[in-house]
């Protein structure tokens, strides 16, 4: 059984997100696959940037570095050549991972280094306002876009297959055993992984688009979902489709998986 | 044989051949020169339910359905499938039984113990109605054989024995109608089953001490809490509520069942869940 008192930094409780938020159900997950994998804590080195998500790193109790907005997949590269004995493990946000991000973290990807990248999705940027984010469906509210946002939308697990990332997967925070394996498979695979969680802002995005709390958007987000048995499947990449009560199209699970040469020569750990 | 016609019923649980096995009985009759109805009930059986199939011959049948107690044999492919339809058969008929259980979810009866509710194997129910049993254990014969898949066949050569067919009309049926490329095992299953005695009913091992005694304990960290709601939500015994005032209270502590909903599902990891103290409750306790 999973003890989280293990991984957390009791004096840095509780953490700052908002009630409802899921990013905390996405750090218990990641515990969990760092529990299932049997890594030394000294060996795991978590890598965030700047946002909601990236206050994450504050609260478990691994190497944490905390760099600037969008840089963490850089930082992550240096320290994984620095030290390949690290687990590096990058946990950032939409906005930090593909908006100010975006050119490292594709790089990253294109060179295939050796680390996991949790990209927290919750479409918009919470930290400062609730402004539309590039994963902000079409259509939906923010504090920018209070017609709707006209704009097309990322797909952040095409962008990043696209530029060469060897693991590519996606989950719901709705679903924290679901995600505990894809983290750790993730995890255990040699070369950039990537794993988009979707998440949730109830506080923003659940308040603007009427979708409700924190429960009301765990279950929001289900009734996107498509799961993906086989990952070679030709519907690995279907839209995302936005709003309440919309058709199922969200693909999840293992969307690409290949076997690489790594930029760096260390040794991922084995499940 | 005589001018009446005669009712045989196949029980068994979704995926045991069961259908398959009624088929290859009606095949065999239709080659016997008999007027063969055959009808079937599978619903749920993909997902593990019951199935049942009843077959009807003799020189002229009207309908497929055996009338309750008239059927000649029961070939059960499960104990409690086997209970199910035992008012079918006649005073004096025979029912073959496969001794194995497949205990389904339905049957629990307490979430926190795992206590479940399934019939206990005796003989009772087959000498209160004075039946000849043949009671079988079909699925390990057929796994010895080298296929569990072919315990149908097993029990079908065990129905044998009870049936006026001769046994080139059996195994022409088996053959034509198993999966490509099984008809062997499946005749020799039908031969194992046509030899095998019934056994004694075996015994039964005491209840192993499964789940746990009382009621987990919920601990709140109520100064992590943050009171978003999603574990009264998610709590599917109503153990947890919000009060008024906005803080989160629980409300039925006994309720609890250990599943962990809102521990996992809580962002704030305010809540522990912890095992009651005394542990070890028969998993039999509640069983009928």
């Amino acid at each position: 059984m999973l003890d989280v008192d293990v991984y957390l930094r009791q004096w840095a409780m509780p953490h700052v997100l908002c009630p409802g938020c899921a990013h905390g159900i996405v750090l218990r997950s990641f515990f969990g696959a760092v529990d299932r994998l049997g890594l030394d804590q000294d060996k795991v080195a978590m890598v965030a940037g700047i946002g909601c998500s990236s206050r994450l790193v504050g609260y478990a109790d691994f190497c944490t570095l905390h760099g600037t907005h969008g840089r963490a997949p850089a930082f992550a590269t240096g320290l994984k050549l620095a030290r390949p004995d690290l687990e590096v493990v990058v946990i950032t946000g939409d906005g930090d991972a593909l908006a100010i991000g975006g050119n490292h973290l594709i790089h990253a990807a294109r060179r295939n280094v050796d680390m996991t990248v949790l990209m927290l999705n919750n479409s918009i940027y919470g930290m400062t306002g609730g402004q539309a984010a590039p994963t902000t469906p079409q259509g939906s509210i923010a504090s920018t876009t209070p017609q709707g946002s006209v704009e097309t939308p990322f797909d952040a697990c095409r962008l990043l297959a696209g530029a060469g990332a060897s693991f590519v997967g996606r989950v719901l925070a709705a679903n924290p055993g679901a995600m505990t394996d894809i983290i750790a498979d993730a995890m255990a695979h040699r070369g950039f992984a990537f794993v988009e969680v979707v998440s949730d802002c109830p506080v923003y995005y659940g308040r603007y688009n009427k979708i409700g709390e924190g429960a009301d958007m765990l279950t929001w987000m289900t009734r996107l979902e498509q799961g993906v048995a086989d990952p070679l499947a030709e519907k690995r990449f279907v839209e995302f489709v936005p709003g309440a009560g919309a058709p199922a199209g969200l693909a999840t699970g293992v969307l690409q998986r290949e076997e690489r040469p790594v930029f760096t020569g260390a040794r991922k750990a084995t499940p | 044989m005589s001018d009446r016609s005669k009712g045989l019923l196949l029980a068994g649980v979704g995926g045991q051949g069961v259908i398959l096995a009624s088929m290859i009985v009606a095949d065999a009759l239709v080659r016997a020169g008999n007027d063969v109805k055959q009808s079937e009930v599978h619903g749920m059986a993909q997902r593990g339910g019951s199935v049942v199939s009843h077959i009807r011959w003799g020189p002229r049948v009207s309908s497929p359905l055996a009338p309750k107690g008239s059927a000649e044999v029961l070939a059960a492919f499960e104990w409690a499938e086997g209970l199910r339809w035992i008012d079918y058969v006649r005073p004096g008929g025979a029912v073959v039984v496969d001794v194995r259980t497949i205990i389904p979810p339905g049957a629990c009866v307490d979430r926190r113990g795992w206590a479940t509710a399934y019939p206990r194997i005796d003989d009772g129910p087959i000498a209160d109605r004075r039946l000849q049993p043949r009671l079988l254990n079909a699925a390990a014969i057929a796994s010895g054989l080298g296929n569990v898949r072919a315990a149908n066949s097993v029990i079908l050569g065990s129905v044998a024995g009870f049936l006026d067919i001769d046994d080139q009309y059996w195994e022409a049926a088996i053959s034509s109608l198993v999966p490509k490329g099984t008809a062997e095992i499946n005749l020799a299953a039908f031969r194992a089953g046509k030899e095998a005695g019934t056994v004694v009913i075996p015994a039964q091992p005491a209840p192993e001490a499964t789940g746990v005694a009382g009621p987990h304990v919920i601990e709140v960290k109520h100064d992590w809490c943050k009171a978003c709601d999603i574990c009264s939500r998610v709590c599917p015994e109503y153990c947890l509520a919000l009060t008024l005032d906005g803080k989160l209270a629980v409300v039925d502590p006994d309720a609890c069942t250990g599943c962990r909903l809102c521990e996992i599902l809580c962002p704030d990891f305010a809540i522990r869940i912890h095992p009651p103290v005394v542990a070890g409750v028969a998993a039999g306790e509640g069983a009928s």
